[in-house]
This record gives C-alpha cells, structure tokens and sequence, in this order.
C-alpha cells in the first residue's frame, strides 16, 4: 500500500453504500429524462414520446435557473381533487386553457384545464409572445400542483415560487417550486412540467419519495425485512407492488415475482396506491462492483 | 385528452436500446464515479452535482462512452473536467440531484486521520495540483500508467515521467513534515533549541 492509500477519504464501495438504491434509480430516471444528443451533438429537447414510453420518467428535473423575476406563473386547481381524477372527471371543457392576469410587473398565470393538450398551452403562451411549453405529468400525490421540471435556453433567467408544505422532497424538506417567475421581456424558450393526479393505474412519470408525507408509505420501516414482511405491512394500506427491482451484475430488471425471503432495499411510488420495491436476495444491497457469489475476486482498487 | 403512456413510436426498439446501454453504463461505474468524486470534493452538494451532470454527459454522449472497461476511464475523464470548472466557480445547482444530495449530506463523513495519516496529508497538500492528481490516480484509482494516460489525454511516457518526479517529490514533502514533527520531540526537555 502506499502512502497515499493511506489517506484514500473513502473506497468505492463505501461511497456506493451511502446512497441508497432508490436514490440511484431515481438519478437515472431523472438523467434519462432529459433530452439525448441531437444530431449535430447539441442537447435537444426533450422527447415526450420518448418520456411516454420510459414511464416513470419525468422526475423533478433540470437546473432550475435563478434570477429576476417579472412574470408569474402559477398552476391552480380549478377542478377538486376528485374531478382531477378519471378520464370523465374533467368537467365541462373551458374556453381557455390557461388565464393570464397582468399586474404591475407580473403576469399571474393560471392553468384552467389541468388536463388540456399542451399544444393549447403553448398557443396561448405564443399569443403573449412567450415560447413557453408547458405539459403535466402524473405525479406521486405529494407532487401534485408542484413543477416537477424546469428547463430554459436563452433569455433572462426563470425562477422557481416555491411554497412551503406542498410537497415533500428527498431531502425531508418540505418546500416546493409550485411556479416559476418569468421576465416580462422574457424572449428565450423554455420547458415547464408540471405534476398531476395520477388517473387509477396511470403510472407515475414523477414521483417522491415512497415514505414522504401524503406517500402511501409514509412512517414505514422497512428497510432490511423481507419481501414477505413489506407485502404484509403494504397490505394492510391497501398497497400493492407491480414491480420488483432486482440490480445484479450490471443490469437492473423489473420482475413481477421475487422470492418473499428476499430483503427490501428501498422503494418508489409506482402509480395510486402501488409502489415499487428494490429488493434482493442478501441482507444488504450489494456494490455494483463487489464480486457476486461464486466469481473471482477481483484486485481491489488503491 | 392527456396522451397515454403507451402510445406507440416506431423508434422504441432504438431507445429501449440507449436506455438499456445507459444502464449498463450507470450500474456499472457509479460508485467508481461516486468514490472518485467524494474522494477529491467534500461538500456533498458539489460531489451530487458533479456526479449528476458527468452521467448526464454520458447519456447525452452515449455513443462516445466506450463498450468496455475503458468506459470507466472516460467517465473518470468527464467527471475530472466537471470537477475542474466547478472549483473554477462554474457551480451549477441542480434539481436532478436533490436526493444524491441528501443521502450524501447524511450518509458521508470524512475520514479523521492519525498522526501518521495527518502526515501524509500534510505533505500530500504542499504538492501541486497535477501532482496531486496524478498520485491519486494511482493511488486511490488504482490506474496504471496506460489508464491514466487516457484520463489525462496525454502519452503514457509523459504520465511516467511526471508520476516519477510527483512521486520524488511527494517523498521529500514527507520527510520535511516528519522532520518537523520529530524537531520538537528532541527539544521539548530542555525547553527548547540550544
């Protein structure tokens, strides 16, 4: 070993252990979310087919810019939670999907039909000279109303209206961005998602964590008892489990069945009272890179 | 009205494809990433950024990232770049990365060191930068001088060369610090130097 191992802050396995494994899962979502390469090698927008089809994808995304503020933009909820749920929920369609009020030097602007086509947002932002594209995605409850993305090319700079107790966020904290302040003059492009309540079934595109308040596992331990242990507990709130996360050996599959002697790692709302379960068949979840049962030990690094 | 999850697209095939190879990719080299990243930054809100927005170049330059073990190295390539502008000022805070920022404001602690450790530190903190950065590929990433020629994008004889005279260096720093702590040792009886 030499000196300076010796003074190594921390191995890689003992970084990987630090984070856990919905905390991953949910980067790589997040990462994935965003626009790929285009052809020219630039970033892209993002492709909502493409969102579409990774399910689960939209997350709370993007840097969301700092700076001056003119404009307003604020998402309510004219329909109440029950309208908002179910295609036949809606309520009678409104003539403006969105409603625009100027005051000083801010304009207050409000979504009117929360399930409305976005193109209809975007033709009413282009009636006020703003390239603005504005959609919504299902959300885990506690991130219902909240902008879960944000992005923007050019212009002067977007910032988040955050409120307190709208939400809760991985980090225990409690305030949400629930709208962006945009300049008046603002002339650059921009990307705003915004969560809503999911229909039955319809996945989530973003979610919290499993065990945040208003989560349909919140105030649960479970981390380290078995599949078993964790169905029973969910059972008993009326929550089921679609899917099982298994990572081994560079992969991570989703499995509709695990043994239920496996451990419970982590887990990550899925859709309305289903959620997603890491699981694996040892105690604690093991490094990507530490060697599985039965291969050769690879030489350690340092 | 809202469109639904499943609706079809002829490119399916082609993005379950790159979202499999990005996986691949992520579950394979995170904590290599993780570690290197928490092993030069400190501030777990710096490390979360930097790791976020070095797999976020991957995935946007997936087709860059190589197929085998050398992906590990590009990565590491990607990641010292960000680390770089981040020290130069260029903090971009993030919101992809508010759990990484979390777990790791909990879950990570620098190590305290032993007079033997606090030592080499020492010592290891009066070299330059590039120095620096080269004996801790070595060192703590266990490269060898081919893989830290690609980290660096430079000849695997200049990586030689320059390890070399880190390494000489490194030993010198080592004994002056040694020396200064062991001076006061021999003095300290008779209150001081004669």
């Amino acid at each position: 070993m030499s000196q300076i191992s010796r003074i190594c802050p921390v191995t890689d396995a003992e970084a990987e252990r630090i984070v856990r494994p919905a905390t991953f899962a949910d980067l790589a979502d997040r990462i994935t979310a965003s626009p790929a390469a285009t052809a020219d090698g630039r970033p892209g927008r993002p492709d909502p087919a493409a969102s579409s089809r990774a399910r689960r994808r939209w997350l709370i995304g993007a840097p969301l810019a700092a700076g001056l503020a003119a404009a307003v933009l604020l998402v309510t909820w004219l329909a109440s939670p029950a309208q908002r749920v179910g295609p036949a929920g809606v309520g009678p369609q409104v003539a403006q999907a969105l409603s625009f009020t100027t005051s000083g030097r801010y304009i207050t602007v409000i979504v009117r039909n929360p399930l409305a086509d976005p193109s209809r947002y975007r033709a009413e932002f282009a009636a006020r000279h703003l390239d603005i594209t504005l959609t919504l995605v299902p959300a885990s409850p506690s991130l219902v109303g909240t902008l879960v993305y944000s992005g923007q090319s050019g212009g002067a700079n977007i910032t988040p209206i955050t409120a307190q107790g709208k939400c809760y966020t991985g980090g225990g904290g409690s305030a949400c961005p629930v709208g962006v302040r945009i300049p008046a003059d603002f002339r650059g492009q921009a990307q705003l998602v915004f969560g809503r309540a999911a229909r039955p079934g319809e996945r989530y595109e973003s979610t919290a964590p499993a065990t945040a308040p208003g989560e349909v596992m919140h105030g649960m331990r479970f981390q380290g008892d078995t599949v078993s242990q964790v169905l029973a507990m969910l059972r008993e709130r009326d929550v089921t489990v679609p899917v099982f996360n298994y990572a081994r050996q560079g992969y991570a599959r989703n499995l509709s069945h695990v043994p239920g002697t496996w451990y419970v790692y982590d887990a990550a709302p899925w859709a309305s009272q289903q959620v997603m379960l890491f699981v694996g068949p040892t105690k604690t979840p093991p490094s990507a890179n530490s060697p599985q049962p039965g291969t050769p030990v690879p030489s350690p690094t340092s | 009205m809202s469109k639904g999850a499943g609706v079809p697209s002829p490119p399916v095939a082609a993005w379950d494809e790159r979202q499999r190879r990005f996986e691949e990719v992520y579950l394979t080299y995170r904590g290599s990433i993780l570690g290197y990243v928490l092993r030069r930054t400190e501030n777990p809100d710096d490390a979360a950024d930097i790791i976020a927005e070095t797999f976020l170049t991957a995935w946007r330059r997936l087709e860059d990232v190589p197929c085998d073990a050398e992906a590990r190295l590009w990565l590491y390539g990607v990641a010292r770049r960000v680390l770089a502008n981040h020290h130069r000022g260029a903090r971009r805070r993030s919101a992809l990365t508010e759990r990484l920022r979390a777990d790791l404001a909990i879950g990570y602690r620098p190590p305290e060191f032993d007079d033997g450790q606090a030592q080499i530190a020492e010592a290891f903190r009066c070299l330059p930068p590039a120095e620096r950065e080269l004996l801790t590929l070595s060192a703590w990433e266990g490269l060898d001088y081919g893989q830290i020629a690609v980290v660096l994008g430079c000849s695997r004889n200049a990586v030689r060369l320059r390890l070399f005279r880190a390494r000489k260096r490194f030993a010198g720093e080592l004994a002056s610090c040694q020396a200064r702590s062991a001076h006061p040792a021999v003095h300290v009886p008779n209150g001081g130097l004669a």
